[in-house]
């Protein structure tokens, strides 16, 4: 058996962490640079996002896990004995990759016997988070590690990732637009739509209006999905926009005509703070029985094992 | 008939043509780009009337047609790039282009007769509406914008100068407008009988 461990970028609930069993890694937030507070520990996603919303001048930043952090959630695992496929937020938007592959390679000779994996999700969010749910559902089918982190690889290669936010305002304080596009998008009323893209955050598109913007997700995401619906795994995420968020939900299960399975996820900080407080995500992702599927059909050749160099 | 005149015709017909393609494009670059090669023959065709009547008439036209051209040259340069470093610069010419806009359109509006000063205040904030709503997403706004630049465009400008009861016949500068009213409800036709895409595009899984 393994454990799967992943960083605070999978946006999971503590009720998602024991459902799914994860163990996972927090980020750190600092508001002043010097105090650093565990995300979900120290601070909840609601507190962070509100005092982001109550003082504008305030730039908080992220910090990764160190590699003593992953250290500290390696070994009680492969002391009793389990190997461990560690999942991290894209290594373009964070060094918790590169934190989880010093720790990974500094065990790797105190553990010989023991195999320990460590996946770039080139992703983050809810993205990260179905990446994270399709390898639990694999690890409960009884898939080894290793064809659990080859069909990961697939599955994380078929993950989409946009938002939608309130305001160009944090983007302009990223460098992402500028302060007269944020200036005139601000009186024109319009709203990013983003989207992660080979690993990082880039802006896709504006739209005019929140009911517009609602309207033209929500068609653009049926014609999207409307034929392989029953074969993709889908969640919904907000910034402190829950009833927003249920309502989404709501439409696209209707207009899909399937069941979410997922909660409506609460987006945290290593993607909030490019984004600030009041936004809408989605996610979506093939769930890896279809893509089994195909390749018990062979629409899909095995591919090589790419994670060798990272695997014991 | 002056040579000048029939050129300037010419020249007309062939801005006819870009401007009649340009709203049938979705496409936001294509769409300045043809726009914008219709405006640079445009501006020559107020060139050659100039030069077959009196060119003290033409010049106002001449300037706000190269505004024109340079404007939607300059939109097709940035949606092609699309960048934020090319958007913002471009959002910063437009706002130059308008502050200009709006400073010329103010001393028109002062210096037109009293009794028509209230068409050519439609007609400043109507060129506005078109201009921003050139550079709004989604092919709409500029579609219903420009049907009302239009309208008063003949309204106003050479080619119908109903108000001051002075008709000059610049059949092909009527039939440019026309064009464009024809060709945004022929689009439109188009769009209502073609099945319906989404304005966003999101990537299959």
């Amino acid at each position: 058996m393994f454990q799967i461990i992943s960083d605070g970028g999978c946006d999971f609930s503590t009720a998602e962490t024991q459902a799914f069993n994860v163990q996972v890694v927090p980020f750190y937030i600092s508001f002043d640079g010097n105090t650093h507070l565990k995300e979900g520990i120290d601070i909840t996603r609601e507190e962070y996002f509100s005092r982001l919303a109550s003082d504008k001048k305030l730039f908080p930043k992220t910090a990764q896990p160190s590699p003593q952090d992953y250290i500290d959630a390696y070994t009680p695992h492969l002391k009793a004995g389990r190997d461990i496929l560690s999942v991290t937020i894209s290594s373009k938007l964070s060094g918790s990759h590169n934190s989880a592959v010093l720790a990974a390679n500094m065990l790797r000779d105190e553990f010989p016997q023991r195999r320990l994996v460590v996946l770039d999700s080139q992703s983050a969010s809810i993205g990260q988070g179905l990446i994270l749910k399709e390898i639990a559902k694999m690890k409960k089918a009884g898939f080894s590690l290793e064809k659990t982190a080859d069909l990961a690889e697939r599955v994380l290669k078929t993950t989409r990732v946009y938002f939608t936010l309130d305001s160009l305002e944090y983007l302009r304080r990223g460098g992402r637009v500028g302060p007269t596009t944020a200036f005139v998008g601000g009186i024109l009323g319009l709203r990013p739509i983003l989207h992660l893209e080979d690993g990082q955050v880039s802006h896709l598109d504006n739209v005019r209006g929140k009911k517009n913007a609602m309207r033209l997700i929500s068609e653009a995401l049926t014609h999207t999905l409307r034929d392989d619906a029953q074969n993709v795994n889908i969640c919904i995420g907000h910034i402190l926009k829950e009833d927003d968020a249920v309502i989404f939900k709501y439409d696209t299960e209707t207009s899909l005509g399937i069941t979410i399975d997922n909660e409506v996820a609460e987006i945290g900080a290593a993607i909030g703070t490019h984004t600030g407080p009041g936004g809408l995500a989605f996610a979506y992702c093939k769930k890896f029985e279809s893509i089994v599927r195909q390749e018990n059909r062979g629409h899909i050749q095995p591919a090589a094992h790419s994670l060798e160099a990272e695997s014991a | 008939m002056n040579t000048w005149f029939i050129v300037a015709q010419i020249l007309g017909v062939i801005t006819i043509c870009f401007e009649f393609a340009s709203y049938q494009i979705k496409d936001k670059p294509k769409y300045f780009l043809a726009t914008g090669i219709g405006s640079f023959f445009w501006t020559l065709m107020f060139v050659a009337i100039g030069l077959a009547t009196d060119m003290s008439t033409q010049y106002s036209l001449i300037v706000a047609a190269t505004y024109s051209t340079v404007r939607n040259l300059v939109f097709h340069r940035i949606f092609s790039k699309n960048t934020p470093q090319s958007k913002e610069a471009g959002l910063n010419f437009l706002l130059v282009m308008i502050c200009v806009a709006v400073i010329a359109g103010v001393f028109t509006v002062m210096n037109a007769p009293p009794e028509v000063r209230w068409l050519h205040i439609i007609g400043l904030i109507a060129a506005l509406s078109f201009v921003i709503g050139q550079y709004l997403p989604g092919v709409h706004y500029v579609r219903i914008t420009v049907v009302i630049y239009a309208v008063v465009v003949m309204l106003t400008q050479t080619p119908l100068n109903i108000l001051y009861g002075d008709f000059r016949w610049n059949v092909t500068g009527i039939l440019i407008e026309l064009a464009k009213i024809v060709s945004v409800v022929i689009f439109y036709y188009r769009f209502a009988s073609e099945p319906r895409r989404p304005e966003l595009n999101f990537a299959k899984p």
